[in-house]
């Protein structure tokens, strides 16, 4: 029994051993993976900023107009003048009078069984 | 002898050498493997609470989080960039590691050529763990340095502040020093605030930090920046500010003052009058202070917009005469009194109310005292403590009294949005919060005169270059043309201009004074005076960015007359 029992020990032993001992080897691993992908963030963080800041630099108005400027001949194009700028209120309306002879002859038309429509819709093929 | 079992107690069994030994040895076996199962035990039970136990991992490399500390990036209103940190590597050199000084030194100065020999050769030599060698550089002279392979010569990265504006919000952002603390403008506010404290902490870590939000509208900064500058050449003038506020809510929307500085190169700081005119210049206000006098009189009640001043002689204080620029010399309405800048007007329109009643309103005001603002770079008007009579004559039409620009717009503002007195502010704050702050200096309908003489002064006066300028965009204003003191004496060729305006004056919104320093003529038609040149600069300005503001043109009439108080109609 107790050689049997000291067999297993052993066995176990040596098992737990080689279990430890690639644990150890894995956790080592895993930290230099560890430690390289936080060098990598790092620096690619670090290449995120210098690229957000080339954005920023890029999006300034100060930076884009003389862009608009040095292009403002091919594209034809200048300030915004202020009789420019328009409102809906400012477009005059319909004129009030309707086009009465017109409209004359489309009720006469229909009072006699002719729908202009139908010659459209014939034209465009839809029934 | 004989020997009988009845002599003895009981039988006792007596058993082999052999078989006690065996006995003794599984006993000891059993000890063994209690003792070995509780080791074991004992090991497992501190793995299982190994496991349990969760990391602190925020500690960890706080060493390296000083070094990168970061700064929070700062945004306008419409979240544009106005500075952001960017990672850069600097080299440092770790002296008791060096092998060959000599050699070292000579590699890296092939690198960096700018690098003083003797200066180099006693920084690597000595018994050190960490020195700095050259901060602040480029990845491809780091590439170049990797390249070189001296051993004990390293980088690592650190956060630098970049602001990708440029020269065009210097003074609104001031600038940082190369351990990244803020020492002027709005940079060195925010580490007053909290930065500096979570920094210390090493909680100012990667982007951990929320933005902070500024009140400036980059875009409106722009025109104002490229404004000034224009201004700077087309008057050849020695200096050119300018600032707009919101009326309503006291946001600074721009603030400019030339010459200024590149704050990602903070030495350019140093230049002589490169300092914050807006904030840290105090100056005679001149003419613009008239729109004081005029709220100060009318909010009072001792006089009425009805009221007629004579402005026909000069009047004496002993020896001095005060009398106007280009005077009219017969008897003036009030609006005509500002409408043609009356200095003999004027005075009678502050002696009407009273100088002590005068000198109150200017307590009241908060010329007295700095106004409060975010910005370091402040300094203390000065006004007479009491005023004399010639005293409160002067300082009628804006002399013998220094105050800065920020203290006349923050004072137009509160003129033209229903006399409320709002503290100027570089942060974001809306109207809600603004109102819990207002402090009411003017009756409502003091406001709606000052707005109509504003106006007035644009359609008929001194503003009528900037309303050509601006039409349709309903702005009003004063001119002020103040005279420098040279050599103890006023001096008529170098003046310093101003233009206090605000748009769009039938539903007011912003305010904005500019600054013109010492203008020349920009041609043989134009005047030095501030309708030619700070005046022209704020209709420029206002044209390019009312649209931006979203103010549409109006050309209708009625609005102008909307603006005429009922007695006048």
């Amino acid at each position: 029994m107790i050689r049997n029992l000291n067999i297993i020990l052993i066995f176990t032993s040596a098992l737990m051993l080689a279990g430890v001992y690639a644990l150890k080897f894995s956790i080592e691993n895993t930290a230099s993976i560890r430690t390289a992908l936080i060098a990598e963030i790092d620096s690619q963080e670090g290449q995120l900023s210098l690229v957000k800041a080339d954005e920023a630099v890029l999006s300034q108005p100060g930076h884009i107009e003389p862009i608009v400027r040095r292009h403002e001949m091919a594209l034809a194009i200048a300030p915004v003048k202020q009789e420019q700028f328009g409102a809906f209120a400012d477009l005059p309306m319909r004129p009030a009078k309707p086009n009465t002879a017109a409209m004359d002859s489309l009720f006469e038309s229909l009072a006699a069984g002719v729908d202009p429509i139908d010659a459209i819709l014939e034209v465009e093929g839809i029934e | 002898m004989a020997v009988t079992a009845e002599d003895f107690g009981p039988t006792i069994s007596l058993d082999g050498a052999r078989k006690v030994r065996g006995n003794l040895t599984q006993a000891r076996i059993r000890w063994m493997v209690l003792a070995l199962v509780m080791g074991f035990g004992l090991v497992g039970g501190r793995l299982v609470q190994l496991g349990m136990v969760v990391q602190d991992s925020t500690i960890e490399g706080q060493a390296r989080d000083v070094i990168t500390a970061t700064r929070p990036p700062i945004l306008d209103r419409n979240g544009l960039e106005m500075a952001v940190d960017i990672r850069v590597p600097s080299l440092f050199a770790e002296p008791r590691r060096i092998i060959d000084v000599e050699e070292a030194v000579r590699k890296l100065r092939t690198v960096l050529p700018e690098l003083d020999e003797a200066w180099l050769r006693n920084r690597l030599t000595g018994d050190k763990g960490f020195v700095w060698v050259e901060r602040e550089l480029s990845p491809a002279i780091q590439e170049k340095v990797m390249r070189l392979g001296i051993p004990g010569i390293d980088f690592i990265t650190e956060s630098k502040r970049f602001y990708p504006g440029m020269t065009e919000a210097s003074h609104i952002l001031g600038s940082t020093n190369i351990d990244n603390q803020g020492i002027s403008g709005i940079e060195n506010h925010m580490d007053g605030e909290n930065v500096a404290l979570l920094q210390d902490l090493g909680l100012a870590r990667g982007n951990a930090l929320a933005p902070v939000e500024l009140s400036v509208d980059m875009r409106v900064q722009h025109v104002m920046h490229e404004q000034l500058v224009d201004a700077m050449t087309r008057y050849q003038a020695i200096a050119a500010a300018g600032v707009m506020m919101d009326i309503h809510t006291g946001e600074i929307i721009a603030l400019a003052s030339l010459p200024d500085f590149d704050p990602n190169d903070p030495a350019t700081a140093l230049v002589k009058d490169s300092f914050n005119r807006i904030t840290a210049g105090i100056f005679e206000p001149g003419s613009i202070f008239k729109t004081v006098t005029m709220a100060a009189a009318l909010d009072s009640g001792s006089v009425t917009i009805n009221d007629q001043f004579d402005a026909r002689f000069g009047i004496r204080f002993g020896r001095f005469t005060i009398d106007d620029f280009h005077g009219k010399h017969r008897i003036l309405s009030l609006p005509e009194v500002y409408k043609y800048s009356s200095n003999i007007g004027t005075i009678r329109v502050m002696q009407a109310m009273g100088k002590e009643a005068y000198r109150a309103f200017l307590t009241t005001m908060g010329f007295d005292i700095r106004v409060p603002f975010e910005l370091p770079e402040m300094r203390l008007p000065t006004v007479p403590k009491e005023f004399s009579d010639v005293g409160a004559a002067t300082a009628s039409f804006g002399h013998g009294l220094s105050v800065s620009p920020l203290h006349m717009v923050t004072a137009y503002a509160a003129f033209v949005n229903g006399g409320n007195y709002i503290a100027p502010t570089l942060y974001k704050r809306d109207i809600a919060e603004a109102e819990a702050l207002y402090r009411r200096v003017l009756k409502p309908e003091t406001s709606a005169e000052i707005r109509y003489l504003m106006r007035l002064n644009a359609l008929e006066g001194s503003g009528s270059q900037m309303n050509k300028e601006a039409l349709g965009y309903r702005v009003g204003g004063k001119t002020g043309t103040a005279e420098k003191v040279v050599d103890g004496r006023y001096s008529s060729n170098k003046v310093t201009n101003f233009f206090g305006s605000a748009f769009p004056l039938d539903n007011p919104r912003y305010a904005m004074i500019i600054m013109v320093d010492e203008p020349k003529l920009e041609n043989a038609q134009s005047g030095t005076t501030a309708g030619w040149n700070a005046g022209m600069v704020t209709g420029r300005i206002v044209q390019r960015v009312a649209p931006m503001l979203g103010i549409a043109p109006d050309f209708s009439e009625i609005l102008d007359q909307n603006l005429v108080p009922s007695v006048l109609r």
